[in-house]
């Protein structure tokens, strides 16, 4: 099976985000307070510090599901023009240099269907 | 004895409206006429209600407890939820619900051993959000959301998704009312969001599922198209098309695929798909 299934369900930085995304008032704090945040929250110093660095590929390999690594890295950098170009994705593009040339490499094709 | 009138499936990623002129001309063209396409067949249908199946993005549920299927009870649904109208660029709509079929839903799949969750106050994310800003822009189909886990392991297999849709559809058979329903599917193509494969689209795996649609074979399709190759194609996005699967239980024979773009702009392959015919 895939990458997701190396998610750790149980992973206190998994359940944080829920909330984070649905709090107006913990998503300011989020970049006021992140280290506040994660401690009532209870993440592990690993999980405050791959979430603080916006490492991309430390997240995967801790277990954050990895729908919500871009949701972290939005809360960083704002939500408006989600872009390929947006810093969110450049971080991925970092993180990930292999698969991004490969997925750069796809043609940008139409295809028209009928039938 | 509800009747369904219309079957639909199509992509919901945020690109086709967060940022949808990033991708080149022709795709933005493609887009722009099989979404008007859809949204003619739809309003010719009639249809009282839609009841659409997508996923739900770890919005509505925490990840300690994720319902296989969750149905949105309430009279009127309002999105997209705060975290996501940025990102999809969309202003706040209200959508009537119907309260009636929903909650029904819910009772009767549980007399028929069929656990769906329910809320009454549900959140749109860009699954519900984008699909309804272009086939039902004005918010005057009334609007029975159903939620599905694709994402949070355990995934569900395609198996289980139309035989829940097989449920689904003798369920509304029986629905003591006379409402024409349009069913909606929502999600896929391939895209992999938030994994290591964030740009990839995989052309080659959307072709050869949307050609096992149009050969309209439901066994064929149930026996080849596994959660494995769904996952391989994509891990935790293309998974979606379980919503397409459940929905193929409502039709019969070949769908007509309207359109088809390996949208790397948008993150996601990106198809729409409508099926003129449908189980009686």
């Amino acid at each position: 099976m895939g990458n997701v299934e190396r998610c750790d369900k149980t992973l206190p930085v998994n359940e944080m985000i829920y909330y984070v995304r649905r709090d107006a008032a913990l998503r300011e704090r989020w970049n006021r307070d992140l280290e506040g945040l994660a401690r009532e929250f209870g993440l592990s110093r690993e999980e405050y510090e791959a979430v603080r660095d916006k490492d991309v590929r430390r997240m995967h390999e801790i277990g954050v599901h990895q729908y919500y690594v871009p949701q972290i890295l939005r809360l960083f950098y704002g939500a408006s023009a989600n872009t390929n170009s947006h810093p969110a994705l450049e971080a991925y593009k970092r993180a990930y240099p292999e698969e991004t040339a490969a997925a750069e490499r796809l043609p940008a094709r139409p295809a028209r269907e009928r039938g | 004895m509800a009747r369904v009138v219309a079957a639909m499936a199509l992509t919901h990623s945020p690109g086709l409206t967060g940022w949808f002129d990033r991708a080149p001309e022709d795709q933005r063209r493609e887009a722009r006429r099989a979404l008007d396409e859809m949204r003619d067949r739809l309003q010719a249908a009639r249809p009282d209600v839609i009841v659409l199946f997508s996923n739900d993005h770890l919005l509505n549920w925490p990840i300690n407890n994720t319902p296989e299927y969750t149905v949105g009870i309430g009279a009127e649904h309002v999105g997209p939820a705060d975290w996501y109208d940025e990102w999809l660029a969309l202003d706040k709509y209200r959508i009537p619900g119907h309260p009636g079929i929903a909650r029904y839903l819910v009772n009767e799949g549980a007399r028929r051993r069929l656990a769906f969750a329910y809320l009454r106050d549900m959140q749109f994310d860009d699954g519900v959000s984008v699909p309804m800003h272009y086939l039902n822009p004005e918010g005057a189909i009334p609007l029975v959301p159903v939620t599905m886990n694709c994402t949070v392991p355990p995934i569900p297999t395609p198996e289980r998704a139309y035989q829940v849709g097989t449920t689904l559809r003798d369920m509304l058979r029986a629905y003591p009312g006379t409402e024409r329903v349009a069913v909606i599917a929502t999600g896929g193509l391939s895209h992999e969001p938030g994994g290591p494969r964030y740009f990839w689209v995989d052309e080659e795996f959307d072709r050869w599922f949307l050609d096992l649609l149009k050969q309209g074979d439901h066994a064929a399709l149930l026996r080849e198209c596994t959660l494995e190759r769904m996952e391989a194609a994509g891990s935790g996005g293309t998974a979606e098309l379980l919503a397409w699967v459940l929905v193929l239980a409502f039709t019969r024979g070949p769908a007509e695929v309207l359109a088809y773009m390996p949208a790397v702009a948008w993150r996601s392959g990106t198809g729409m798909v409508v099926w003129p015919e449908l189980q009686s």
